[in-house]
């Protein structure tokens, strides 16, 4: 279910995942790391930079998305699931995109 | 009048159920042959267009039909209470077991964790197929095999065995990499070359490290290496306590040469005449 939600990464520039493997609060973090590195999602954008960051201090499981305007969005996976992350992270990069179109249509007349 | 004209010129005939219909009454064309009983004739007869009860084509449902078919519905019967708010029992993990398939797994699993001393735990995201086979290539090059288990199998063969510790880790998808030797600095510089595949922890040994750990482990110097280290450590107490308790004879040793040189000097100075056959008995 998941992986039906399509995500368009253009305005994002680099995600940051961070989380502790040994901890039990992380199955939705790492699931939304894999769904990020599908094909479908990462054909939208290849300059997006996903990094992966393993840590053993028994950190909360982090999300970290930094847009191309400078936004930022932080993202607690430790009591989220993974389809609410990504529909967050898709309604902001939609929303984002439609601003980006409207900028473009009116500098162009 | 013994015939009704009914909707789209379909003719009824109204059964006579007494006496036999007159044979000039009957309009020309097909109609239903009459049965000789006369107690058994129907009420109405269809007697043109004679599409009997089975047809080959879809035939529509007579309307007191359709009104007895939809009153006489299947309805399912409802629990009082719905079962999604009743406890759950938990007798599915009981059913695994019988699965032959899924006991050669767990086999196979305790295999691997039996007969190699390296097993590293990574997340696998999508990968695309050639660098899969690339990949492989190069970590069999180091006698590294990549193995693929399903988290369902894993996870009753781990906790029933020492390696309950690793649990956590086998959530979302995964990948063993598995060795009999420990070349954890190699197994890292490959995995640097993928991004798509993140290191979790490892297995070294029986020591569960994490990956800090596995990359404190790459760093350490070869196995001989360190062992040289550690007898040259251990040995230096004793052999400072042979040099301290041989430093008071090696002392008077050393002293005696000298003493017996500065003799020799001394006589070989004075004695420059005599002949060289008493040097040889002063040295004794």
């Amino acid at each position: 279910m998941a992986s039906k939600v399509h995500v368009v990464l253009r305005p994002v520039k680099s995600i940051v995942v961070r989380f502790c493997p040994f901890e039990s609060n992380v199955e939705s973090t790492r699931n939304f790391l894999g769904c990020i590195n599908h094909k479908r999602i990462q054909a939208t954008n290849k300059n997006c930079e996903v990094t992966a960051d393993v840590r053993h201090d028994g950190s909360e499981p982090l999300v970290d998305v930094m847009f191309v305007d400078g936004d930022r969005l932080i993202m607690k996976g430790a009591n989220l699931t993974t389809a609410e992350m990504l529909t967050a992270l898709g309604t902001r990069c939609n929303a984002k995109e439609i601003k980006e179109e409207q900028k473009s249509k009116k500098k162009s007349p | 009048m013994a015939a009704l004209r009914g909707g789209s010129g379909v003719l009824w005939r109204r059964g006579e159920g007494r006496h036999r219909g007159h044979g000039d009454r009957l309009p020309p064309g097909p109609s239903l042959p009459v049965p000789l009983s006369a107690g058994f004739l129907p009420a109405l007869q269809l007697v043109r267009r004679g599409s009997k009860a089975v047809t080959r084509h879809w035939k529509a449902m007579h309307f007191q039909r359709q009104k007895l078919m939809a009153v006489t519905e299947y309805v399912a019967p409802r629990p009082a209470v719905p079962p999604r708010c009743l406890p759950r029992r938990k007798e599915a993990e009981v059913a695994e077991e019988d699965n032959g398939y899924v006991r050669l797994l767990q086999r196979q699993v305790e295999e691997a964790f039996r007969d190699n001393r390296m097993i590293a735990v990574c997340q696998y995201n999508a990968m695309p197929g050639e660098d899969m086979v690339l990949l492989r290539h190069y970590l069999h090059k180091h006698n590294i095999e990549v193995k693929f288990f399903l988290n369902e199998i894993v996870r009753p063969v781990l906790s029933q065995s020492k390696y309950r510790n690793l649990l956590p880790l086998f959530v979302a998808r995964n990948i063993l990499l598995v060795s009999r030797e420990t070349k954890a600095k190699e197994m890292l510089r490959v995995l640097k070359g993928v991004p798509q595949i993140n290191l979790l922890g490892a297995c070294i040994d029986d020591t569960i490290l994490s990956r800090q750990g596995v990359e404190n482990f790459a760093k350490l110097p070869a196995l001989e290496v360190v062992q040289g280290q550690a007898v040259g450590a251990l040995s230096l107490l004793p052999s400072q306590t042979s040099s301290l308790l041989q430093r008071s004879s090696a002392h008077l040793t050393a002293l005696l040469d000298q003493h017996i040189r500065r003799l020799q000097e001394g006589e070989g100075g004075t004695l420059a005449q005599p002949s060289p056959a008493q040097s040889p008995q002063g040295t004794h």
